[in-house]
């Protein structure tokens, strides 16, 4: 079952074409990504998908009904985590999820129930009466996602719920995000880190300029593209005939030499690193570390789009 | 009602600021009550002496019974002629009033003639006009007797003029001014309230909306299936019950305060006055929410607005002592008026249409400063919502 699609989103800020045409669908128990760089539309998307902001062409259908400003049935099924941490500094760990939760569900005893299941869930137990001020960024991140997903929603909406997060409190979200799935929600997640979306997303969405430039599984996303095996050599010299050798190699599509470090793209299904080490040592030429790696969502992106994903 | 009651909560979470203004605004109440019931009761109603050097150039009967009048109100300062001399004590303010008779004066008023008595004065000093009084009082009965009775001599004159000023000196106080005796505290109590009021209710209620208003927070409530017309009823029922609390704090105060002076003021129109006052009040705040999201530049506001519409529109000090212009300045805010109304109250006598009329008239102003400042809050908020 289709749970969020749009029709051709076009938003427009004076002459900046922020969405254009853009047609997502997601159904039913994915874990969708939104995978962009900067700039790149996904709040906007959102923020179109939700009502929050008016657009200029297109439609947006959730659980199968048009989304509309006064459309509160649906609204209902939807918990959303926002970009900025939106919480009360007014108001304490517990009672900020508490108020949230109690935007969805009026009633006190069960609200008690959910409340303490969601602190449990972004393990905040003993920071229960604590204010937001006295609490740190991953923590507050936690504190953030809580208040959204309090009330069990069928559709969770994350945007970059992992901007500016230590690697630990990063692990325990994408962790949590993994269980709120296992526990039958559907999610939206964007992000401009590839590694968070390869880690846990069903199905990834790749947009740039307000525009879905690939889409599909992450294994489909990657055999989309022709390099195979990335190979990379720490070396302090090796020169421009070396170079031209190198490059061919059989299945070789580039090789390229900068910053001391010697990238070898090839195609799929060629096994290049033998062949590489190989021809170091014949001709004498000193390195470092030498590894190979598979293809990923970044150099997907990059042979899209000519340009890195994170600059 | 999730948003009713958060709303109260960030009330209550505010009472420290609100409260420093609270703890001033009582302190000068005292303060001011004390010194009004200490100035009521030792003062009354005195004639202020003035210094005055009164130089004669003649000496005839009537001069001297005008220097015996004057004495009653005048200490005397004796000058040489000299016109320097004169400037200098003016200058110094040795003497107010000073007063040259010239030679032949007395025969020529006495005759309805034109010469004229020299007059110089420290401008813009008060006890110069009970002088001012007695010298034309004077020497117009001094005529009067003398074109009425032609065959008195000026000894005779003198005595009876004499006679008449002395029977003629009790004050009669207009009526207004003698109730005004009580709804002075009262009113004085209410002009300064606007001052108080102000500030409370512009830190309290923008205090919810800057809250409010942040964007992302902004973005959950919208997302929630909470109806944005019950989200609207819940804020607006939030502030009633806030600026009522604050309304009935204030006059609570100030009917207390005034318990000790005999009630007779038109109690019930303060307090009318000063609710509509407060209606404007928060729908001004609702605005300043929706423009200000600091909560340091809110209180520095606040003070400025409170303090300066206040201080303009005559709320410290009586409008009738104030510049014009800057009354007609302050007649660009509502605190104008709502001080206007709360004097004009305080000169009400019974079944004064008329006045009465101008009293509603200047609360239908405030009201719709009141109406005024709400869709420009709401022009704005929803334009806020548009781009969020
Ligand atoms: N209110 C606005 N007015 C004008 N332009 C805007 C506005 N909001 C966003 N934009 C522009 O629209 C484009 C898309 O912005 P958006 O916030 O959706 O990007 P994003 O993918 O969420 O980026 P990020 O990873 O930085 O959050 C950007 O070029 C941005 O500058
Ligand atoms: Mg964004």
């Amino acid at each position: 079952m289709t749970i969020v699609e749009t029709q051709n989103l076009v938003k427009r800020y004076g002459d900046l074409v922020a969405l254009d045409h853009l047609s997502l669908e997601v159904k039913e128990g994915e874990i969708f990504g939104l995978l962009g760089p900067n700039g790149s539309g996904k709040s906007t998307s959102l923020n179109c998908i939700l009502s929050l902001l008016s657009f200029d062409k297109g439609e947006v259908k959730i659980f199968g009904k048009t989304m509309k400003p006064d459309a509160y049935s649906i609204k209902r099924n939807i918990g959303i985590v926002m970009q900025n941490v939106a919480v009360f500094d007014e108001l304490t760990v517990y009672e900020n999820i508490d108020y949230f939760c109690s935007l969805y569900v009026p009633d006190k005893k069960q609200r008690k129930q959910l409340v303490d299941e969601a602190i449990d869930f972004v393990e905040l137990g003993e920071f229960r009466k604590f204010y937001p001020k006295k609490l740190s960024g991953g923590l507050l991140r936690r504190l953030n996602i809580a208040c959204g997903i309090a009330h069990q929603p069928k559709l969770i909406i994350l945007d970059e719920p992992t901007v500016a997060v230590d690697p630990q409190s990063r692990n325990k979200i994408l962790e949590g995000i993994k269980q709120l799935h296992k526990q039958g929600a559907t999610i939206i997640y964007t992000s401009h880190y590839m590694e968070e979306v390869e880690q846990i997303c069903t199905q990834i969405v790749i947009i740039d300029k307000g525009r879905v430039i690939a889409s599909g599984t992450k294994e489909e996303l990657k055999a989309m593209i022709s390099m195979g095996e990335k190979i990379t050599v720490e070396t302090f010299s090796i020169s421009s005939d070396q170079m031209t050798a190198l490059r061919r190699l059989p299945g070789v599509i580039t090789a390229e030499y900068a910053d001391e470090r010697l990238v070898i793209k090839s195609e799929k299904e060629t096994n290049n690193l033998a062949a590489v080490l190989d021809f170091f040592k014949n001709e004498s030429i000193t390195f470092g570390r030498i590894y190979s790696e598979l293809p990923t969502l970044n150099d997907v992106f990059l042979e899209i789009t000519g340009k890195q994903l994170r600059d | 009602m999730p948003i009713f009651k958060l709303c109260l909560k960030i009330f209550r979470k505010n009472w420290s600021s609100i409260g420093v203004f609270l703890v001033i605004f009582v302190s000068l109440s005292c303060i001011f009550a004390f010194s009004y019931s200490q100035s009521s009761l030792s003062k009354g109603f005195t004639q202020e002496r003035a210094k005055v050097a009164l130089i004669s150039k003649e000496k005839t009967p009537l001069t001297e019974g005008f220097r015996m009048a004057l004495a009653k109100n005048a200490d005397f300062v004796t000058l040489p002629d000299q016109t320097e001399k004169m400037q200098d004590a003016l200058f110094f303010r040795k003497v107010t009033y000073i007063l040259v008779i010239p030679k032949g004066f007395t025969k020529d008023a006495l005759n309805d003639g034109t010469m004229k008595m020299e007059k110089r004065v420290v401008p813009g000093s008060a006890e110069n006009a009970y002088i001012d009084s007695i010298v034309r009082q004077y020497w117009h009965l001094a005529t009067v007797y003398a074109a009425h009775e032609p065959n008195l001599s000026e000894t005779q004159i003198a005595d009876h003029v004499k006679r008449d000023l002395s029977t003629s000196t009790p004050v009669v106080m207009h009526d207004q001014h003698a109730a005004s005796a009580d709804s002075n505290f009262i009113t004085g109590y209410f002009n300064f309230v606007a001052y108080g009021l102000t500030i409370v209710m512009i830190v309290g209620i923008a205090a919810v909306f800057i809250v409010l208003n942040r964007q992302d927070i902004n973005r959950r409530i919208i997302c929630s299936p909470i109806h944005s017309i019950s989200v609207n009823l819940q804020i607006f029922l939030a502030i009633i019950i806030f600026a009522l609390f604050c309304w009935t704090g204030f006059s609570g105060l100030g009917i207390f305060l005034n318990l000790k002076n005999q009630i007779t003021a038109p109690i019930g129109y303060y307090l009318l006055n000063s609710v509509v006052f407060t209606l404007c009040l928060s729908s001004i705040s609702y605005l300043i929410g929706n423009l200000v999201s600091n909560r340091q530049a809110l209180s520095a506001i606040a003070n400025v607005i409170g303090l300066g519409s206040a201080f303009l529109s005559g709320a410290f000090v009586p409008q009738e002592l104030m510049n014009q212009t800057v009354l007609k300045i302050a007649s660009f805010t509502p605190t104008y008026w709502y001080v206007t109304a709360n004097n004009r109250i305080a000169g009400l006598g019974a079944g004064n249409w008329a006045e009465t009329k101008s009293i509603l008239n200047d609360m239908a102003i405030v009201l719709a400063f009141a109406v005024a400042f709400l869709i420009l809050s709401l022009v704005i908020g929803k334009r806020r919502r548009m781009y969020a």
